[in-house]
């Protein structure tokens, strides 16, 4: 709720990036309010274990939750309602993607000119999917956040185990949780990569990349909120007749009879990208909050763990945390095949 | 949260090399070429991997929420995977009824809400 008090005033007291006057400014403070005391009560709940040696983690009694912690039905119920978010930015990309005509189906059609821009829908997948130099951030992600999933288990299986030596359960949680929050801060690092970095390429890569030295960012690539204006080599006539190893056109294509009769004169499309770039931007933006959400939480825990924080009576803080951990690689498992491979 | 094995493996390694396995599986199919079995079947390239890559993403999903999330075989997992699982009918709607039925989707959405008309 915090959260969305804080989002909502944001965006009405920054509209479009312009600032709309002081009259939502006290809500923006009072999501933040909500957030902070929500995280403070975790926390002291957190702390509350082992202090002076109780361990206190109150029980849900009403039904259908009895006896089950409240922290735990309180994580569930959370998830829950992210899940729906996440169905929201899905069902928003699937009607967009369903209901707007693709780029390359729009070239094909031969329903464009040169110099006017036309809407259609390019699927981040397009530029992502092109060539396992493009898709290798994307796919490191992929695995980078299973393998942390596998740690955070390995460090809530550690913590419980009753029959080792104390400092051998501190090193190896706090190995575990450190892997976690290292995988986490990948994540991160390679979306920045993907979005507005780019790498380059060593030289006896270049011959498998058309001769280029780098493999551009979706920034560079002019992959943007508010591209109205967006051109790929794919959607250029001159450069697929140079280029005919990596594009053609169709022969049963509109473009393709309409440029052998002379009605259509070739050149570059310029399309209006802006709804595809956003659905894109903004579900794969949501999920990297997320992680960097749990990277917050995970240097809390690793620099806990470090202390020798979690033993078996408390590790139970590392299993709802390792909950929305696993939910967050879940909701990639989805992300990554529909927004980046297809 | 037991120590659990299947034929004499540990449960979480074993879901771990499985969920490995079935994301190289998913990279691999976008990298290989599947314009014969495309083909053959009288449909386009990009069907046939969307299918396998929903095919895939099925088991992995599953995989994490009964093995890592814990809902399945813990003494909570019937009452959670029940809670996990409410919100289905209203995702079931969303994305059915929303994404996918509307025959003229973004061609007749308010002005407001197609390119063009943002402002930007």
């Amino acid at each position: 709720m915090g959260v969305a008090i804080f989002l909502f005033s944001l965006a009405a007291t920054f509209e479009w990036g312009e600032f709309q006057g002081w009259g939502n400014i006290p809500l923006i403070f009072v999501g933040l309010g909500v957030v902070s005391f929500s995280l403070l009560v975790w926390w002291r709940q957190d702390m509350s274990f082992g202090m002076h040696g109780e361990i206190f983690e109150p029980k849900s009694t009403g039904a259908p939750f009895q006896n089950i912690d409240i922290r735990k039905v309180a994580m569930w119920m959370f998830l829950m309602s992210e899940m729906m978010v996440f169905t929201a930015l899905f069902s928003t990309y699937m009607r967009y993607r369903l209901g707007i005509p693709n780029c390359k189906t729009v070239f094909h059609s031969g329903e464009w000119v040169e110099g006017t821009a036309v809407t259609c829908f390019e699927p981040a997948g397009h530029l992502i999917a092109s060539s396992w130099f493009h898709i290798a951030p994307g796919a490191i992600n992929t695995f980078a956040l299973i393998v942390s999933s596998f740690t955070i288990v390995q460090a809530l299986r550690y913590a419980k185990k009753k029959d080792i030596d104390e400092d051998v359960r501190r090193r190896k949680v706090t190995r575990y949780l450190g892997t976690t929050w290292f995988l986490a801060i990948v994540f991160l690092t390679l979306k920045m990569v993907e979005w507005f970095l780019g790498f380059p390429l060593p030289e006896f890569l270049h011959e498998f990349n058309h001769g280029d030295s780098t493999i551009k960012s979706l920034y560079a690539e002019g992959y943007l909120i508010n591209a109205d204006n967006y051109q790929h080599h794919a959607f250029d006539t001159e450069y697929i007749e140079k280029h005919p190893e990596d594009y053609s056109i169709p022969e049963d294509s509109a473009l393709y009879a309409m440029m052998q009769d002379g009605s259509h004169q070739g050149g570059k499309m310029f399309a209006n990208i802006q709804v595809s770039a956003t659905t894109f931007y903004v579900t794969t933006g949501t999920h990297g909050a997320h992680v960097l959400g749990g990277i917050v939480g995970l240097t809390y825990m690793t620099l806990k763990a470090a202390r020798g924080g979690y033993t078996p009576d408390n590790a139970v803080s590392i299993e709802y945390f390792g909950l929305y951990w696993h939910f967050v690689d879940l909701v990639w498992v989805l992300v990554f095949p529909f927004f980046y491979l297809y | 949260m037991a120590e659990k094995t299947v034929l004499g493996m540990d449960l979480y390694w074993l879901n771990f090399y499985g969920l490995m396995i079935l994301t190289l599986i998913e990279v691999l199919a976008v990298g290989a070429n599947l314009d014969p079995v495309a083909e053959s079947l009288g449909t386009e390239e990009k069907v046939i991997t969307l299918w396998i890559l929903t095919i895939i993403a099925i088991p992995k999903f599953i995989m994490i929420a009964a093995i890592f999330m814990h809902l399945y075989g813990d003494e909570d997992s019937g009452i959670l995977t029940m809670t996990a699982l409410f919100p289905a009918f209203f995702i079931l709607i969303m994305v059915l009824f929303v994404g996918l039925t509307h025959p003229d989707a973004a061609s007749s959405l308010p002005d407001w809400c197609r390119p063009g008309t943002y402002g930007l």
